[in-house]
């Protein structure tokens, strides 16, 4: 695009650079600072410092009688030791693995066809499919929970009607994916309209060039298309990792609709939200906070390497 | 047109011939004329006949999946409680009672709170909070974007990184240090973390990367201008697109927020419409007598209501998606 013509190395580097130049430079650039200090000091107030303050509690035990002492990693011994952290931890790894790739695929498949311009009515359709980000994960809950509701559900309805007697969305083997299609329902919009943004800014000569080799569309789409907008997929994979990972808002309001259903520990958010609110162990639900941390930590770089290797490889 | 025979004829592939029309492009493609405006004309990817039905089929299916939820609780806020359960789900059904639920919004029906406070709350938060957070974003975005102090690349990668610390790893200890200082059940406790927005300062850095020139800020410096002149005078104007989806997804964020709110909340006077529908989600379960689910499904219609009307008069600027898209060069 545009950036070429605008973005300023060349210029930089045109400009002659004397002693006193580059002391103009460097009082210019320090004034930088002022711009970054205000949103600095909120994020120092309530990112770090909270950050800070977690690590610290998570290092005490509060008892009723005693008051509060040091007892260094016993809270981190416990949380690595909860059958129910882990279990719930293990459940998003798998929710993760499944969401986001079938959630990516569905994303760049509508978001190739906007920018091919292949189906009619594509403006309409790209509206329609952005509007569920504008739905509290609250409410989309909310309505999945009456439509999926074992008894009166209208999707049971239809299941009963094209034949399949007995489904229940919400039985052990089926909340996992049931919570899937409610992520699917929320975020396939808003993805698809970053890959859509992304495509649109592969230069239009090298589609042209590959058009003019006889090349085949779907070759274009994967191998011409695909690794330009791989830079907007690997963001979207970590923001999506990191958000999948802290799942919490829907599986807490299926619990308020169908408390047997769900366990309370169901995901390491869940298990934090409950330890710390339900029960009051502040000290032992921010030494599971950190941990949760840490795992999110490790996945989500770990992705990112991985994926940097296989680039290097291929 | 109908579906089965898009279907054969999508599937019906295997024939090598191009379409004529595709031919006569590459002809004047490689005469040197331009025979396209801006964007590839889709004859000229070869496709059979059939497939853009096909796919506009493909469309309308995820479509009415998208749309299916909406339908629902439209249907259903016009349903008393006994209806919303015994009635089939997509159709409406006698007696209508839109008008009555919605007047229930105004009520404190269960003695937990009234459903338009909780709507006045979620739009002060919204506001303060994302107001704020596009504010602080666009001084540190540009800040970040066009001076190298020292350490302002360790400082934004400390930002970026801070994406990996989990909610519930900053809201618990700010719940803690809330009690402390008096801030639990006050409005800053809510608005004053909503500000802070790693996203939006790493989308406005890359906005004023592509949108903001350097030789115009030069310029302007030659002319004696102080810096905050130039960035309000010149480089702000230039940067309102980018601030305008900065602006949308902060508000989106706050508005949608249920973590933060439901923990640092106790009194129901203060909360935002997502702990409040919560709330009586759980106790429509709980409480048999009181029929408050056409309470939920009304509330619930209602807060999606703003947002979506907020999207469709902004879709112009978000739409440019000038600032997404640059994430990919």
């Amino acid at each position: 695009m545009s950036s070429t013509a605008i973005r300023a190395p060349a210029a930089r580097t045109a400009r002659p650079r004397g002693p006193r130049q580059s002391a103009w430079i460097h009082r210019r650039d320090r004034r930088g600072l002022w711009f970054v200090i205000p949103f600095l000091v909120a994020f120092l107030l309530f990112m770090i410092a909270p950050l800070g303050y977690a690590i610290y509690t998570s290092l005490y035990t509060t008892r009723i009688i005693g008051g509060t002492t040091f007892s260094g990693a016993a809270n981190y011994t416990q949380t690595l030791q909860s059958a129910d952290f882990w279990s719930g931890v293990v459940r998003v790894i798998i929710y993760a693995a499944i969401q986001i790739p079938v959630m990516l695929v569905i994303a760049f498949f509508f978001a190739t066809i906007f920018d091919l311009g292949v189906a009619k009515w594509g403006t309409l359709f790209r509206t329609i499919f952005f509007i569920p980000f504008a739905v509290p994960a609250v409410v989309g809950a909310v309505m999945w929970s009456f439509l999926l509701e074992p008894q009166f559900g209208p999707f049971v309805h239809f299941a009963n009607a094209v034949g399949v007697h007995n489904v229940d969305f919400f039985s052990s083997s089926l909340m996992l994916p049931s919570i899937i299609v409610i992520v699917i329902w929320e975020w396939t919009g808003y993805n698809m309209v970053i890959l859509y943004t992304a495509l649109k800014s592969v230069p239009r000569d090298v589609v042209e060039a590959a058009i003019l080799d006889d090349t085949p569309l779907w070759k274009i789409i994967l191998r011409v298309k695909l690794p330009m907008v791989r830079p907007a997929i690997v963001l979207l994979i970590f923001l999506n990792l990191i958000g999948a990972l802290q799942l919490f808002t829907e599986p807490l309001i299926l619990y308020y609709f169908q408390p047997q259903a769900i366990s309370v520990n169901y995901t390491p958010a869940l298990y934090i939200y409950w330890t710390a609110i339900g029960d009051a162990q502040y000290n032992l639900a921010a030494a599971a906070a950190v941990v949760l941390g840490l795992v999110i930590v490790v996945i989500s770089v770990g992705s990112l390497a991985f994926r940097r290797r296989r680039g290097e490889l291929g | 047109m109908n579906a089965t025979t898009a279907v054969d004829r999508a599937a019906a592939r295997g024939s090598d011939e191009t379409p004529p029309r595709r031919s006569r492009w590459r002809r004047r493609k490689r005469a040197g004329e331009d025979p396209a405006g801006d964007i590839i004309p889709i004859e000229m990817y070869g496709l059979k006949r059939g497939t853009t039905t096909f796919i506009t089929l493909v469309c309308a299916l995820f479509a009415i999946f998208t749309l299916t939820p909406i339908a629902w609780i439209m249907i259903n806020s016009t349903k008393t409680q006994a209806n919303i359960f015994e009635t089939f789900g997509f159709w409406f059904a006698r007696p209508f009672v839109l008008f009555r639920n919605f007047s229930l919004l105004f009520q404190n029906v269960d003695g937990y709170g009234t459903y338009i406070q909780w709507m006045g709350n979620t739009a002060l938060y919204a506001l303060l909070g994302g107001g704020g957070a596009t504010a602080l974003a666009a001084f540190a975005g540009y800040g970040f974007a066009r001076f190298s102090f020292r350490g302002s690349r360790m400082l934004f990668y400390l930002v970026i990184a801070a994406l990996l610390v989990p909610i519930t790893a900053i809201t618990l200890p700010l719940y803690l240090t809330y009690a402390k200082v008096h801030l639990i059940n006050s409005i800053w406790g809510m608005v004053l973390p909503s500000m802070v927005s790693p996203v939006g300062v790493f989308l406005m850095r890359v906005y004023v990367e592509v949108s903001v020139p350097r030789e115009l800020i030069d310029a302007a410096r030659l002319d004696g201008a102080g810096e905050l002149r130039i960035f309000f005078r010149l480089a702000l104007p230039l940067m309102v697109p980018g601030l305008m989806t900065v602006l949308l997804l902060s508000i989106v964020g706050v508005w949608n927020n249920y973590f933060l709110p439901l923990i640092i909340f106790s009194q129901n006077q203060l909360y935002p419409l997502t702990v409040g529908l919560g709330l009586w989600a759980q106790r429509a379960q709980n409480s048999g007598n009181a029929e408050l689910f056409p309470l939920v499904v009304i509330g619930g219609l209602v807060t999606i209501i703003p947002l979506i009307a907020l999207f469709l008069v902004l879709q112009r600027y978000w739409r440019s998606g000038l600032l997404l898209g640059s994430i990919a060069n």
